[in-house]
């Protein structure tokens, strides 16, 4: 083809809105810079187009891509990994559009499209991102159409139709390929974070930091549970365990002469003691099964109650009785869990473990420590201590608050006997501290507490603000019983939540800063919610959770038995089906002479007639239409002959402009027509 | 597609029983070929590299990304096969000419059920020609042929293609449609005109002096009279189309003879008398032909000229 191609006309504007659709996500992402490099090609671009310049020149595309590279190094300190990759490649992607001149290039510009919408995936999996894609490919079909189509005459609305069409007979062909097409285990392990620090839980607990958690309502986790659910009160879930207190902060901790290799068991190797004493009560008393679907933290650890059973791979378990991910949760990740609470018994407490338990700073919370040596005094058992600590929450005049005042001199007795003012953390900190002191072997638990059903899903909710704190004290023969001392502060906070028990003793407006995004609020925001989070979970199990395993279960529910030949039989026939379908309405669907909209007039008018009982010859005109009319009806004379008189007068006009008023005009005498036949 | 000689026989040969010259052709599945182009399986391979990029990342909406491409991919061979199916090609008129110089046919594409866009048609060898047809609608293109040698030039293999609408697959479809184009003989002059006839003299004529002719009167134009045989001054003054009468020139009727060029080669002979057409035209002095099986009777004008030249392009088979 010896001509020389440009891109056709009509086909600018898609090309434009495409680049700029594509690389949108990742401009309103990416360095400022980047914003500003498109915005110049586009800008130069444009004036090409008009022809007000010329394209530039091989040495200043050279200079922007040296800048692009030296930029992108500058932003993000390397060329390789996630984000500077992809901050490479779009603005490789803008710099192409501007040097596209040949059929050629804006190929291959409209690839480097298909590979930006695909990194854009890699960020957000969100069911909006995903059909912002599908409208970026709506778009970069509609230009292949366009480079394809070099008739001048063309119009560019008509590439967005056969693009559109082309798709929508696409999507279900994707749907067929994406349930039924198998699903490979990864070739090599890539992980991406999506690099954004995000609210959650860290791995220490200072006074002050669970409250702050309280002010966010983002999504902490989901929860389906598989059976029954555990009363409100008893959903604890588990997340870190604290041990060493240092004076302010506590933290997590391994017992001295414990190394990670034997506090945490990853399923594989020989099992510990500890791992073979709790599957042993693994059939104690009542059990829960669910499945846990956490948003990213970029942290290892998950939540789950006690004690959690998990039999898939890249989780672990540990000592303290809670899960640990192999790797930094960077995605959301789904793992199953079968909790049996009555198991903690079994576990033994060895005294590397109990003298960590047991050690308090020599210098803090000496007043604490002379009020649990007296309980220690005049109970004799620890269970009578612990219920002796409770009763001293409940007595004295603590408050349950989420702005405390700042604790000066030592947290532990500034809290204990002057403030009195607390959040979880200060009761959960306070009460293990006077735990310890008495001799109890104690810890804190921080996790999340509660939860929020979604009636759509009937799953659990739970966000930040359900962060929670509380203890856990080491009973003989009863193991590790948890003792949640805000409880007994507020016991609402454990049955309804916080916002509930916020409400309760609201006095000094505490809830003014805090956005409550629950379902709580009845009315239609409520229930927009909650369809909104039965969205995201639908298509967080449904479609980014469609792995192997799911697949395996939904091709046996359909084909009974599965083996390879079966699934690529389906495949290959319903595949076939839905193009032959395809096939039958593009090649039947035979518009060999479509109707003017003057024709469909006539005729319409026409078949009125007939149906009236007028006996009409074949090839009957207009004006004879209407004589014949006249004849039968002779009240609808005038109108007959007006009708056929503005027909013919609109048949031969010339002016295509007045078309449409034309239209309505004989349709009015039509309908008036109508009204005098029978 | 250069095939070494033998398999590339055996392919035009079974190209030519599966796709039989006629003089009307509807593209159908029988005729169409379809193939990905070099981008279609630049854009399959991009597919399969997001698939892989969606099984390494665990990443199922790029997994559904790769399937979209694909399955735009597939729907894609039902919509460039679907334009150009259903299109219809039709002998058109042709134009002659001498051999040596081209020949131009046409080729008409008429769209029945639906529109055809961005249709390229090509020769071999030549380059491709693009039209877009609309539905209900019909589109002529001319496609010049070199005319090598005298005789019957048939028209080659028509390559009927199309990429659109997406250019990732090809489908095209070869049309030989029964259609040919006569190169006329070579004019080659010679100083004897093999004619006999009229005056004895018949040098005359070639040293071209003018014939006699007496000028006898008027009649209506009919369509094939000589265009210079036409009363201009007449349709100039509002008179109509009137064709001036001449009386039998003095000379009477000349018979261009085949037989008279003895000792000649056929298309040598042939030349010759396609010259002496030519000639004998010029001087608007009626001439026959007789060739071996085929006698014209002497006529002048435009039309006779070219049933003439048809004949000597035609000769031996008329």
């Amino acid at each position: 083809m010896a001509r020389i191609y440009q891109v056709p006309s009509h086909t600018r504007l898609w090309l434009t809105l495409a680049v700029t659709f594509c690389a949108l996500p990742q401009l309103l992402k990416g360095p400022l810079w980047q914003g500003g490099l498109f915005a110049l090609v586009i800008a130069i671009r444009a004036l090409v187009n008009r022809q007000r310049v010329a394209l530039p020149g091989r040495i200043i595309r050279s200079l922007l891509l040296m800048g692009a590279v030296a930029l992108t190094f500058y932003s993000f300190g390397r060329l390789y990994g996630p984000e500077a990759g992809v901050a490479l490649l779009v603005s490789l992607f803008g710099l192409k559009y501007l040097e596209v001149v040949s059929q050629r290039d804006a190929y291959v510009l409209l690839v480097l499209g298909f590979f930006v919408c695909a990194t854009s995936l890699l960020f957000s999996q969100s069911p909006l991102m995903f059909l912002y894609v599908l409208l970026c490919m709506v778009l970069l079909t509609a230009c292949l159409a366009g480079i394809n189509h070099s008739d001048t005459r063309a119009s560019g609305l008509q590439h967005l139709k056969r693009a559109g069409i082309i798709m929508a007979q696409a999507v279900p062909l994707m749907l067929i390929l994406f349930v039924l097409v198998p699903r490979v285990a990864p070739l090599w392990n890539m992980q991406v974070g999506n690099g954004k620090a995000r609210t959650g839980m860290t791995d220490s607990m200072a006074p002050g930091q669970i409250s702050e958690l309280s002010e966010s309502s983002a999504l902490a986790f989901r929860v389906v549970f598989d059976g029954d659910m555990p009363p409100p009160a008893e959903r604890y879930w588990r997340g870190l365990t604290l041990s060493h207190f240092d004076g302010r902060a506590w933290q997590q901790a391994i017992p001295r002469g414990m190394d990670e290799a034997r506090y945490l068991y990853g399923g594989r190797g020989p099992t510990p003691d500890w791992v073979d004493a709790l599957t042993a009560g693994r059939g104690d008393g009542t059990s829960y099964a669910y499945q846990v679907i956490v948003e990213p933290t970029q942290r290892r650890w998950l939540f789950a109650m006690p004690v959690p059973f998990v039999s898939e791979g890249g989780v672990s378990l540990a000592r303290d009785m809670r899960l640990v991910a192999n790797n930094p949760v960077s995605q959301r990740q789904s793992y199953q869990v079968v909790s049996v609470p009555a198991a903690t018994r079994r576990l033994p407490l060895v005294a590397e473990e109990k003298a960590l338990m047991l050690s308090i700073p020599d210098e803090s919370g000496r007043r604490a420590r002379g009020l649990a040596q007296q309980w220690r005094l005049e109970n004799p058992s620890d269970a009578a201590v612990v219920q002796q600590a409770l009763r001293y929450f409940r007595q004295q005049p603590f408050h349950y608050t989420l702005r405390p005042p700042k604790l000066v001199a030592d947290p532990i007795d500034d809290f204990l006997f002057r403030s009195r003012k607390g959040f979880c953390e200060h009761y959960a900190s306070s009460f293990t501290f006077l735990m310890r002191a008495a001799g109890i072997p104690a810890r804190v638990v921080v996790g999340y507490q509660g939860g929020e059903q979604n009636s759509l899903g009937s799953h659990l909710l739970v966000r930040q603000y359900d962060a929670h704190a509380w203890s856990e004290v080491w009973l003989e023969g009863q193991g590790w019983v948890r003792v949640d001392p805000t409880g007994a502060v507020a016991p609402e906070r454990v049955e309804r939540g916080l916002r509930a028990a916020l409400e309760e003793r609201d006095s000094g407006g505490e809830l003014s800063g805090i956005q409550f995004d629950g379902f709580a609020d009845s009315g239609l925001l409520g229930v927009m919610r909650e369809w909104a989070d039965y969205v995201d979970f639908r298509w967080q199990t449904w479609v980014l959770g469609y792995d192997s395993q799911l697949q395996l279960s939904v091709l046996s529910k359909l084909l009974g038995q599965v083996t390879p030949l079966r699934v690529a039989i389906t495949l290959m026939v319903s595949v076939a089906l839905l193009l032959g379908l395809y096939g039958l309405y593009l090649f039947w669907r035979n518009p060999a002479h479509s109707q003017s909209p003057l024709e469909k007039e006539f005729w319409r008018l026409h078949q009125r007639a007939q149906a009236c009982g007028l006996a009409l010859a074949p090839g009957v005109t207009p004006s004879q239409l209407a004589s014949t009319i006249a004849e039968r009806w002779p009240r609808a004379a005038s109108p007959a002959q007006d009708w056929a008189r503005y027909y013919q007068r609109a048949l031969y006009d010339p002016r295509q402009k007045t078309r449409k008023q034309q239209m309505r005009h004989l349709r009015g005498l039509r309908n008036r027509l109508y009204k005098l036949l029978d | 597609m250069r095939l070494p000689q033998g398999p590339r026989r055996l392919y035009e040969r079974w190209l030519a029983r599966r796709l039989p010259a006629a003089s009307q052709i509807v593209l159908n599945q029988k005729r169409i070929f379809i193939f990905p182009t070099g981008y279609g399986f630049f854009y399959l391979l991009v597919a399969a590299l997001l698939f892989i990029g969606g099984i390494n990342y665990e990443n199922n909406l790029i997994l559904a990304l790769s399937f979209l491409m694909a399955s735009l991919f597939l729907v894609a061979i039902l919509h460039t096969f679907r334009n150009l199916s259903a299109l219809g090609l039709r002998n058109g008129t042709t134009e002659s000419g001498f051999s040596g110089e081209e020949g131009a046919l046409e080729v008409v594409l008429f769209a029945e059920q639906r529109a055809h866009h961005c249709v390229w048609l090509r020769w071999p060898g030549q380059d491709a020609q693009q039209v877009s047809v609309m539905a209900g609608e019909e589109e002529s293109l001319w496609l010049n042929l070199p005319l090598a040698r005298r005789g019957k030039i048939s028209a080659p293999r028509l390559k009927v293609e199309s990429r659109f609408p997406l250019g990732l697959l090809r489908a095209w479809s070869y049309a030989t449609l029964d259609h040919y184009c006569l190169a006329w003989p070579r004019p080659q002059e010679s100083e004897d005109c093999p004619a006999d006839g009229g005056k004895n003299n018949q040098r005359a004529f070639s040293s071209g002096q003018p014939g006699n002719e007496e000028f006898q009167g008027l009649r209506r134009y009919v369509p094939g009279d000589s265009l210079r045989k036409i009363d201009w001054k007449g349709y100039a003054r509002g008179r109509g189309l009137n064709t001036k009468l001449f009386e039998e020139p003095v000379g009477g009727r000349l018979w261009l003879r085949w037989d008279k060029l003895e000792g000649l080669g056929d298309e040598q002979r042939l030349s010759i008398l396609c010259h002496w057409v030519l000639e004998l035209d010029r001087q608007h002095q009626p001439y026959g032909l007789v060739l071996p099986g085929l006698t014209l009777a002497p006529d002048t004008g435009d039309v006779h000229r070219w049933r003439l030249l048809d004949a000597l392009a035609c000769y031996p088979e008329f």
